[in-house]
């Protein structure tokens, strides 16, 4: 009886906290649904944060949902949406192709389906905003050829690259890039490729504690996100190397590669323009949701001068990622360095 | 199958049994060396004191949340919430005492920062221990949801970013070495003698088998079964929180993903060390052995040419190699000895 009782309370505080979560508000542009794919890293919580901010200026209700890291869940919570029939989704997906049949269903219900981020190319959408993954790798290549060409006079040496998860498509596109581009034009420095699994940090740890007693001529160490050189710094710190023995470089721009950087660990970080890609999405928006056909040509989104091409995954905004070096760290515009753009969305006519 | 049961024993002597029971109890054991040996010959620069030392370093963390998973499923029950009591243990104490990334800016002396992180544990076992026992709800259920929710308050308490810039004095446990041990190592290996000695040689841990072997005759019997399994809970909840707070000084932070996947190797270095999941059975000996299974494969494969890939299949492999192991080693036991 005393058992019964506990238990009912217990059901009792579930059912206050659930209900205290209460609707939102709806707002008079309509409402837009955002699929995140993971907030277990940095670049998602500040993109969800600034789509909620930039999208919510332009009076649109924007709605988040998390998959956690998992194609399926992504695919059921896209199910659910449609149900809703909102106005829009802004799809940034977990996996590139297990979500096309939920991106089909959508656009099918005449559902506008943006893509932000993570390109995918085997389905249209109404407007894609990315910097492109495999961009991103080869971006961190010709960064790669630099510093190897300071340290050795000559495009050779040995370079550690710390993917993510084997299994992310993210990290896939980022290695395509960068081994594709590093076999082109510099077939000489050998490099050795590990997963991070579940792009957790200190497996990223593991494995450059490993590889420096089997390979003590490492040059450089490239991690395909911020975070994984979290627990590496601490490794070479406590090595007793000093910055810059091994080069350091990671791609996504987050606040710990930019600290990095300031303290002499990291030579460069490959910025993902999360700001830009999100105002590109915004600028478009209101165009898009209203039927209106998008005119390509050079677009002047939050100061960087980026392209909108027709292609046959639709219209593509391509935003220039860029290389942060210790000699533009401080730039506002990195998201590493938390400033969000403080203007309002300059909607496209 | 008749002709197999029909068959008679085949009784060893005295001498024979012993040697035979020493080797099917230490059978993980035979393995880890078969598997190092393999690797020493076969994978270039792997035999080297600084690989092994790697592999007792990156243990250091499964190893400690597996010895309180072990006690748990020796005294039949569960806990599911080891690996993220272990993560959220790690983003508190960076959270208290980083000074880079979203952390408090407190910068609080480390053994503040232990003291608050163990109470966590503590806390997150009472916890636990309070709705199985009391409430008689399922253990897998109670820390399954543990588990998800912590997980989701460590996301709450760093915003998603990470917290990094330990001072020296806090990152010095997983600096040290003692005549070139790391401290870390010298902690696992502390833990695992203090608990298999618990387990093994102390009225509290022939409890805990008992129980986990059936707990209505201890009841019977007179031994305060709740007061042990709360116990248990409780214990298992502080080495997963003092595990998290080696972490965060092994990465000089934390990251919202830390830790990610060390439940299901805790797992795995359990059953291969033979602890049953029925309860009542198993040895640290055998889950240390485990554990040193698994990290080994772990650095094998990331010295070598493989794609990490095949890490889960291996893993995977293994543990059902264990489990047919166990089945093997009952049916000798009761055949020759």
């Amino acid at each position: 009886m005393v058992d019964l009782t506990r238990r009912a309370w217990l059901l009792a505080a579930g059912i206050g906290l659930l209900a205290g979560a209460g609707p939102l508000a709806a707002q008079e542009q309509g409402t837009i649904y955002y699929m995140i794919p993971t907030l277990l890293d940095e670049f998602q919580t500040e993109s969800q944060k600034a789509i909620e901010q930039v999208f919510g200026e332009l009076g649109y209700k924007v709605v988040s949902l998390d998959a956690q890291n998992e194609a399926n869940k992504q695919l059921n919570q896209l199910e659910d949406v449609i149900a809703l029939k909102p106005d829009a989704i802004i799809m940034n997906a977990v996996d590139f192709d297990s979500i096309v049949p939920g991106i089909e269903k959508a656009r099918a219900a005449g559902i506008k389906v943006l893509n932000y981020d993570r390109q995918i190319r085997s389905t249209p959408f109404e407007l894609t905003s990315v910097a492109g993954t495999v961009e991103i790798g080869q971006i961190a290549a010709g960064e790669t050829m630099r510093l190897l060409k300071e340290r050795h006079g000559a495009l050779k040496g040995k370079v550690l690259q710390v993917m993510g998860d084997p299994g992310d498509n993210y990290s896939l596109d980022i290695q395509k890039g960068f081994d594709e581009r590093m076999a082109a034009d510099a077939p000489d420095v050998e490099i050795i490729a590990k997963a991070a699994l579940q792009w957790e940090a200190s497996n990223a740890g593991d494995i450059v504690e490993d590889q420096l007693l089997v390979n003590d001529d490492i040059d450089l160490i490239f991690c395909h996100a911020a975070h994984l050189t979290v627990p590496i710094v601490a490794i070479l710190e406590g090595k007793g190397k000093k910055p810059g023995d091994i080069m350091l470089m990671a791609s996504n721009g987050a606040p710990v590669g930019l600290d990095n950087i300031r303290k002499g660990w990291q030579q460069v970080e490959v910025e993902q323009p999360l700001y830009a890609q999100i105002y590109g999405l915004a600028m478009f928006a209101p165009k898009i949701l209203k039927g209106e056909a998008l005119t390509p040509g050079s677009y002047d989104v939050v100061g960087l001068k980026s392209e909108l091409t027709m292609e046959e995954w639709g219209p593509n905004l391509r935003i220039p990622g860029a290389a942060i070096t210790k000699d533009n760290v401080d730039d506002k515009r990195f998201w590493g360095n938390l400033t969000p753009p403080d203007q309002k969305a300059q909607v496209v006519e | 199958m008749a002709l197999a049961a029909e068959r008679p024993a085949a009784r060893l002597g005295p001498r024979q049994a012993q040697l035979l029971s020493q080797l099917l109890d230490h059978l993980v054991w035979l393995i880890l060396a078969v598997i190092l040996l393999v690797c020493s010959a076969t994978i270039e620069n792997f035999f080297q004191l600084g690989i092994f030392l790697n592999i007792l370093q990156h243990a250091t963390f499964v190893g400690l949340i597996s010895i309180g998973l072990a006690f748990c499923i020796i005294a039949g029950h569960m806990d599911l919430s080891v690996e993220s009591v272990m993560a959220f243990a790690a983003m508190i104490a960076a959270w208290l005492a980083a000074t880079r990334g979203s952390a408090s800016g407190h910068e609080l002396a480390p053994w503040l920062t232990l003291l608050i992180v163990l109470a966590f544990g503590a806390a997150t076992g009472l916890f636990n221990a309070f709705l199985v026992i009391r409430l008689q709800i399922n253990a897998f259920i109670v820390t399954l949801a543990t588990y998800i929710s912590i997980r989701g308050f460590g996301l709450v308490l760093t915003g998603g970013r990470s917290m990094y810039g330990l001072p020296d004095s806090f990152r010095g446990v997983a600096t040290t070495s003692l005549l070139g041990v790391p401290l870390l190592v010298v902690i696992l290996i502390i833990a695992y003698v203090i608990f298999h000695v618990l387990l093994t040689h102390t009225r509290f841990g022939r409890h805990v088998t008992l129980i986990g072997g059936n707990p209505v005759a201890p009841f019977r019997a007179g031994i305060r079964v709740e007061r042990v399994l709360y116990a248990v809970f409780i214990l298992s909840g502080v080495l997963a929180a003092a595990a998290g707070w080696l972490l965060a000084a092994r990465t000089n932070g934390a990251t919202p993903n830390l830790g990610l996947g060390m439940l299901f190797e805790a797992f795995a270095a359990v059953v291969i060390g033979g602890v049953s999941l029925r309860g009542g059975v198993g040895r640290l000996s055998g889950v240390f052995a485990g554990v040193l299974l698994l990290s080994s494969i772990d650095t094998a494969i990331n010295v070598m040419g493989l794609d990490a890939s095949y890490m889960q299949v291996i893993r995977g492999g293994l543990m059902l190699l264990a489990v047919l192991l166990d089945s093997v080693k009952t049916t000798l036991r009761r055949r020759l000895l």
